[in-house]
């Protein structure tokens, strides 16, 4: 249930050669998305460490999107696939965390797929809108400054 | 003759490890009770606190404190004892990281005293009866520190110098911290003294060839081959991520470390990085098949944060707050 | 400990930008960051007035950092960072913000969150630059040797354009001779030059020059390594062999679609397509007296909505030679538009109509019904402009059908690493900036492997992608990106998680002082950062994308 106008805090990952370029052919298209994600961008999807994820949500971050290429179209081969590995023993954690794992997505999207990028950044702005904000007062904290 | 400098050991969310970890200089104890005039230790001698709230400020010299802060009375001479002493240590893994005790950030108060109160096998206790802050008898008032719904370490609730650690500390590195100390050899405040800048891997005397495994096996599934990395034979072992200067005694004897001296000196997260190693050393494509090699874990929290849980970046598991029962919020309104 | 300075340059873009998000407001807020020394918007940051500008400032103010929020740094991140370092500044301190492609373009009917987007993008981006660090790149050599794969029009032009330059080249062909789809045609638009004649002197050329080493009825099996150093492994079928070469160009081509079910295409060889028409005129064995030809067989239809591009002017020219051959017999072309573009295409139809060429508009909810008895009768078709049902009488039928992408598309493109569009064909860095080469450094592309083209076109993308491929080759070395792995020895417990993951084996165990610690080799490094993410020592750092500024821009992030 969207919580009276809550609008979500969202981190996105994008791997350089496929979901940003990606990104990128959404906005020449002008294929337009909720304004809710904010891009950090990244050579590989390869390079996100699970550290990452877990500063962002104990910042109070609802939700993190990755981006990466397709599997067999990683630009380094198998980066992508550690990716998927990584996010998937994290998502299990974070279920252990009370987290819910669905504020946690990894989408493979392709250098020619702007449309499917914005649709997943609506799709993923409206789940992570009806989960609720990660930090409220109605949760004993998760996260802290450090 | 010289004035002794002044040494305070205090125990808070602890086991009396780190206690005896400290009695475990053997003979060199003689030398620190040389040293030190031994003016606060608790699980030794019958300190009491009003002793320690007579001292003057900074009095005391060094102060060891293990243990981590899960109630009102450790946190109490948490910033007791910080008051009071010029060089304030978090020894031991409670106090540097959360410890075992920090495991109980999966829970909360109440969801602990439900436990312990209501649940166990073998108590009874019809009318749910709960400890209270204060309660009145005929003598007077007896009062309990309040329970917190989260542990938190040394660090977390006073500024500490320098911390040690270890569950416990080995006996050579708490011989080399009180060398240092009575040296005035200590590096700059905010240090981890007593370890390593590398990992366990680097104190491990096992062989490593190649990371990559295929399945993960619980340390009683199998025998492993004592001359080869344990983590290469699927065993989980902490201790690429994990701070080295122990020794690595667990692997030594067929036992995978589990990261009892916390972070490495660059890592922000240790169960991250731990989770992030696994992940990426399970050699399949298959999502199926690596479903089912993880599946052979079966707490990937606790394994990941068994001593370091409340120095994560989570800190604790989210939960809905609980309401207090009625009649633990009357009482309370009457502590003294 | 010298101040860090930082600048800020936030792009107008015209009103790309300007237009959706209160640039002004953006860069108020930018100079209240902390350590922001100078912050100033641009109506284009691009332009030489907003380049000097920032090179100005860099002196000016003494900026240690700059950071340009404007589009992406896709294609404009070496602009900048050259301005940077011709102003003095190691090009590595330079950070781009993208508010374009990425926010304003993506937010235009949300002004006010878009604005706040950019502001918080630009904050994360302030908190990466202020721990940015100089970085030096190395040099690598190149094999001043190229692969080309594909010898039809495209891949033969570009092989001889290397070679003529003095460069080896290895053309490889899949089939047993060489000539592409030019082997098929008959004649080329517009001045009817017969295909043979253009084709038989480039394809001696090409046999005959010393620098290209042609390898017919070959695939490539495995590509491994980088720019300048490719290792190829080509499949002849009973052997295998190996070369090495510095740049690649794909020029594979495309397929003339057959459209099987539709038309009766298939059922009578009274019906058939352009190509097997010309093939029928090549031999002389064209009887036809009503010939009906149908456009726009399987392209622009919701399962394949692109226009093949020249098809309509192939109809045109088959249509003229069946005219001039016979002036006796009919020709109609049933077509949904025509694409007759430019003076000489709009000529060439012009004549058509003037040697009888019948024209009817057909449209997509009406498609024409060939009428059949074993053989072709005629073809009913909804006379769009007359808006009724005609019957033209036909002994033959010739469906116009687009090129469509070759199988092997998908297999080539996991091998090189490059990307495919969504219509199966390979995709070019940039359509307007840099149409002819991969994102990918060192490979090329050209001809209808990148989209039909006609042979005109083939052979200018040849020309321009055999200049591209030749820079580096000619340079003799390239400076790769600086952003490879750096092990931290003090911390390394030896572990080897790092060594196995890297795919490009860039990290090495090693003995030193009687411990194992990892050693990564810059040359070969790409800086995927897969073993950063997995460094349970925290020992890996992975260049110009550290973990501190990653965690700094996500506590950026979150400071909202």
């Amino acid at each position: 249930m969207n919580k009276n106008g809550f609008e979500p805090l969202i981190l996105g990952f994008a791997c350089n050669w496929c979901t940003y370029a990606g990104a990128d052919l959404a906005g020449t298209s002008r294929i337009q998305y909720p304004p809710n994600i904010r891009v950090i961008r990244v050579m590989c999807s390869g390079r996100v460490d699970p550290t990452f994820i877990l500063r962002a949500f104990s910042r109070g971050v609802d939700g993190v999107l990755i981006g990466g290429c397709h599997p067999g179209d990683c630009h380094y081969i198998e980066g992508n696939y550690k990716a998927r590995r990584r996010m998937e023993l994290l998502r299990r954690m974070l279920g252990d965390f009370g987290i819910e794992p669905e504020r946690l997505r990894l989408e493979w999207v392709s250098a020619s797929e702007g449309a499917r990028f914005a649709e997943v950044v609506a799709d993923f702005t409206k789940t992570i809108k009806e989960l609720g904000p990660l930090k409220s007062d109605a949760t004993i904290a998760v996260g802290q400054q450090h | 003759m010289a004035q002794k400098a002044k040494l305070a050991l205090y125990w808070a969310a602890s086991c009396g490890g780190c206690e005896i970890a400290v009695v475990r200089l053997y003979a060199k104890i003689l030398d620190v009770a040389e040293f030190f005039d031994i003016v606060f230790w608790p699980c030794i001698m019958d300190f009491k606190y009003k002793d320690v709230e007579a001292l003057p400020d900074k009095s005391i010299d060094l102060c060891l404190f293990n243990g981590a802060i899960r109630n009102s009375e450790q946190e109490y001479m948490a910033h007791l004892l910080r008051e009071k002493s010029k060089v304030l240590v978090a020894f031991g893994a409670c106090a540097h990281t959360g410890g075992i005790p920090g495991l109980g950030n999966v829970a909360n108060r109440e969801t602990i005293f439900q436990r312990v109160y209501d649940e166990t096998p073998s108590t009874v206790n019809a009318d749910g009866v709960r400890p209270q802050l204060s309660y009145q008898v005929p003598e007077g008032w007896l009062t309990l520190p309040e329970f917190y719904d989260t542990v938190r370490t040394l660090a977390q609730v006073v500024p500490v110098e320098y911390f040690v650690p270890g569950c416990p500390p080995v006996k050579e590195q708490v011989e080399a911290v009180i060398q240092a100390v009575v040296e005035g050899n200590l590096p700059a405040p905010g240090s981890v003294v007593g370890a390593s800048d590398k990992t366990v891997c680097d104190d491990c005397t096992r062989i490593k060839e190649d990371k990559r495994i295929r399945s993960i096996y619980r340390p009683w599934e199998v025998i492993p081959d004592s001359t080869r990395c344990l983590l290469e034979q699927g065993i989980i072992c902490a201790g690429p991520a994990t701070r080295g200067g122990c020794g690595g005694p667990c692997p030594s004897v067929n036992m995978p470390c589990r990261g009892c001296y916390g972070p490495p000196p660059n890592v922000v997260d240790q169960g991250g990085k731990l989770l992030s190693a696994v992940a990426s050393i399970i050699d399949t494509q298959d999502p199926a098949e690596f479903g089912r090699v993880a599946d052979a874990i079966p707490d990937l929290l606790g394994t990941c944060y068994l001593f370091g849980l409340p120095s994560s970046l989570l800190f604790r598991v989210r939960q809905e707050r609980e309401a207090l029962p009625a009649k633990q919020a009357v009482e309370q309104s009457k502590a003294v | 400990m010298p101040d860090t300075r930082i600048g800020v340059f936030v792009c107008h873009c015209g009103r790309n930008i300007g237009g959706y998000v209160d640039v002004p407001q953006v860069v108020e807020y930018a100079k209240n960051l902390p350590d922001v020394a100078h912050a100033e918007h641009n109506l284009y940051t691009c332009s030489e007035e907003g380049i000097s500008s920032i090179k100005r400032k860099i002196q000016e103010n003494d900026l240690n950092r700059v950071l340009v929020a404007s589009c992406t740094p896709r294609t404009h991140e070496p602009l900048f960072r050259s301005a940077c370092q011709e102003a003095g500044l190691n090009k590595y301190l330079f950070e781009f913000v993208n508010i374009r492609d990425q926010c304003s373009w993506v937010h235009m009917n949300l002004p006010k969150e878009a604005t706040e987007k950019a502001k918080a993008l630009i904050r994360m981006g302030v908190a990466k630059a202020r721990l940015l660090e100089p970085l030096e790149e190395i040099e690598i050599e190149v094999t001043p040797s190229c692969l080309v794969i594909g010898a039809g029009a495209a891949g033969m032009t570009a092989a001889l354009n290397l070679a003529n330059q003095g460069f080896d080249v290895h053309l490889v062909e899949k089939r047993a001779e060489l000539g592409g789809l030019l082997r098929g045609l008959h004649k080329l638009f517009t001045g009817n030059q017969d295909a043979g004649e253009f084709i038989v002197p480039l394809i001696n050329h090409v046999r005959d020059h010393e620098h290209i080493t042609t390898h017919l009825s070959t695939k490539v099996k495995e590509v491994k390594g980088f720019i300048g150093n490719f290792d190829v492994t080509l499949d002849h079928g009973q052997k295998e062999s190996a070369v090495s070469v510095g740049t690649i160009i794909v020029a594979v081509g495309a397929d003339e679609f057959k459209p099987a079910g539709q038309y009766g295409y298939g059922e009578t060889p009274g019906v058939l397509t352009q190509l097997e028409l010309e093939e029928r005129m090549k031999e002389g064995t064209l009887r036809a007296k009503n010939v009906v030809m149908i456009n726009c067989v399987g392209a622009r239809v919701p399962e394949r909505p692109y226009c093949s591009r020249f098809c309509c002017v192939t109809a045109i020219k088959n249509a003229v030679l069946i005219k001039e051959n016979d002036p006796e017999a009919n020709v109609w072309i049933l077509h949904r538009d025509l694409m007759a573009y430019g003076v000489e295409f709009e000529d060439y139809y012009r004549k058509a109509m003037q040697l009888g060429v019948r024209f009817v508009r057909y449209s997509l909810d009406s498609l024409p019904e060939v009428i059949m008895d074993g053989e072709v009768e005629g073809v009913r078709v909804r006379h769009q402009l007359m808006g009724k049902q005609v019957e033209l009488p036909s002994d033959m039928v010739v469906l116009t059908t687009p090129l469509v992408p070759r199988e092997e598309n998908a297999e080539i493109s996991k091998m090189l690493k490059v990307p495919l569009s969504s219509e199966g064909f390979f995709l070019e860095a940039h359509l307007k900036l840099r149409p002819v080469e991969f994102a990918t450094d060192g490979i090329f592309i050209c001809g209808s492997a990148r989209w039909p083209v006609e042979v005109s076109e083939a052979v200018f993308q040849a020309y321009a992608s055999a200049a591209k491929a030749a820079m580096p080759m000619r340079r003799g070395y390239v400076c790769p990106e600086a952003i490879t792995s750096f092990v931290n020895e003090e911390f390394c417990g030896g572990c080897g998680i790092c060594a196995v993951l890297c795919p490009y084996s860039a990290m090495l165990m090693e003995a030193k002082n009687g411990k194992r610690v990892a050693h990564s080799i810059e040359a070969l490094c790409k800086g995927c950062g897969t073993c950063g993410a997995a460094c349970p020592s925290g020992a890996i750092a992975m260049n110009h994308f550290t973990d501190k500024q990653i965690l700094a821009q996500i506590d950026a992030l979150a400071e909202a």
